[in-house]
C-alpha cells in the first residue's frame, strides 16, 4: 500500500529516512516546479533552481511542519518565499508594469491555440494576481490556504483571484476565434 | 465571456505534468548527510537506564521483599477483583495509546477535529 504524505513525513522525522523524503519530492516536484515556472515567467532554469532550494529547505525544516495544513500547501509557501527572496536579490520584485507588458505584446498576433493564449495571458498578469490565480484556480488551493501561502489577508487573495480571472476572461475574449 | 469554472478547468488543463527528468536525484544529491544517530543506541541507553533503575529499586527495597509480599497479597484477592483490576489497567493503557496515535496522525486529528 502506498504511504500517505503524513506517513512519509513520519519516517523522515523518526529515522531521517532520505528515501521517504525522495518519494515526497517525486510526488510534489511537478506542482512546485509548475508554480515556480509561472512565478518566474517560464524561466525554466531559474524555476528549477528555486524548486531545488524549496525542497532542500523543506528537508532541513521538516520538523517545523506540524500537519495543520497539507504538505503541498507548506511546500508552496516555502517555494513562494524562495521566489520572493530571489526576486529581492535580483531587485525584480516591483509591481509589474501591466501597460508596458501589454504594449510590448499585441495579443492579437499570438498563436490562436487556446492553451497557448491562456498561458500567455496568465504570464501577463501582475505578479500578485498571477500567483493567486495559479494557486487557487490552477493548483486547487482554497482562498484560505492561498492566504497562508502568500502571508496576506484572505480578502486580498479573493480580490486578486477575482481581478486575475476577469483579466484572463477579457484577454481570452479578445483573442477568441472570430 | 467564459465562466469561472470553465476558466479554472482550462487553467488546470493548461498546466502539464512536469516529468521528473532527474530533478529528484539532483535534490537528493544535495541533501545534507543524514544524521546517523542509530536507533539501537537510543534503545541501549533506555535499556541501560531501566536495568540500572530496577537494580537500585531492588537493592533499596530489601531484595524485592515488598514485591513478593505484594504478590502474596494479590493472590489472596478474589478472582473477580483481579479481573476488574486487569481490565481497568487495560483501559487506561488503551486510552493513552489512542491519544498518542491521534496526536501522531494528522489525518485522524483533522478528521475528528481535535487539536492537541
Amino acid at each position: 500500500m502506498e504511504l500517505t504524505d503524513a506517513g512519509l513525513i513520519a519516517r523522515v522525522l523518526a529515522d531521517d529516512d532520505q528515501h521517504a523524503f525522495g518519494e515526497l519530492v517525486r510526488r510534489h516536484q511537478s506542482s512546485v516546479r509548475g508554480l515556480l515556472r509561472q512565478l518566474t515567467r517560464t524561466d525554466i532554469a531559474l524555476a528549477d533552481d528555486l524548486a531545488q532550494e524549496t525542497f532542500l529547505r523543506a528537508y532541513k525544516n521538516i520538523r517545523s511542519f506540524r500537519g495543520d495544513a497539507r504538505f503541498s500547501t507548506w511546500l508552496y509557501r516555502i517555494a513562494y518565499n524562495c521566489f520572493r527572496e530571489d526576486a529581492r536579490r535580483r531587485k525584480e520584485l516591483v509591481g509589474v508594469d501591466e501597460e508596458r507588458l501589454q504594449a510590448e505584446h499585441d495579443p492579437r498576433t499570438v498563436d490562436p491555440g487556446l492553451i497557448h493564449d491562456l498561458m500567455h495571458a496568465l504570464s501577463l498578469l501582475p505578479l500578485h494576481e498571477r500567483t493567486a490565480v495559479v494557486l487557487c484556480c490552477q493548483n486547487g488551493l482554497s482562498h484560505d490556504e492561498a492566504a497562508r501561502v502568500l502571508d496576506i489577508p484572505l480578502g486580498t487573495v479573493k480580490t486578486n483571484v477575482l481581478r486575475g480571472r476577469e483579466k484572463l476572461k477579457r484577454t481570452l475574449a479578445a483573442w477568441g476565434p472570430n | 465571456m467564459i465562466d469561472d469554472d470553465t476558466l479554472d478547468r482550462q487553467l488546470r488543463e493548461a498546466a502539464p505534468y512536469i516529468d521528473d527528468e532527474g530533478f529528484t536525484a539532483r535534490v537528493m544529491a544535495k541533501l545534507p548527510v543524514a544524521r546517523r544517530e542509530p536507533r539501537w543506541l537510543r534503545a541501549m541507553v533506555l535499556l541501560g537506564v531501566t536495568v540500572l533503575g530496577s537494580g537500585v529499586a531492588y537493592l533499596l527495597s530489601g531484595g524485592g521483599r515488598f514485591v513478593r509480599e505484594g504478590m502474596v497479597q494479590l493472590s489472596n484477592f478474589p478472582i473477580w477483583l483481579l479481573l476488574v483490576f486487569a481490565f481497568g489497567c487495560g483501559l487506561v493503557i488503551g486510552a493513552f495509546a489512542v491519544i498518542f496515535a491521534i496526536r501522531k496522525t494528522p489525518e485522524v486529528r483533522d478528521l475528528v477535529g481535535l487539536r492537541f
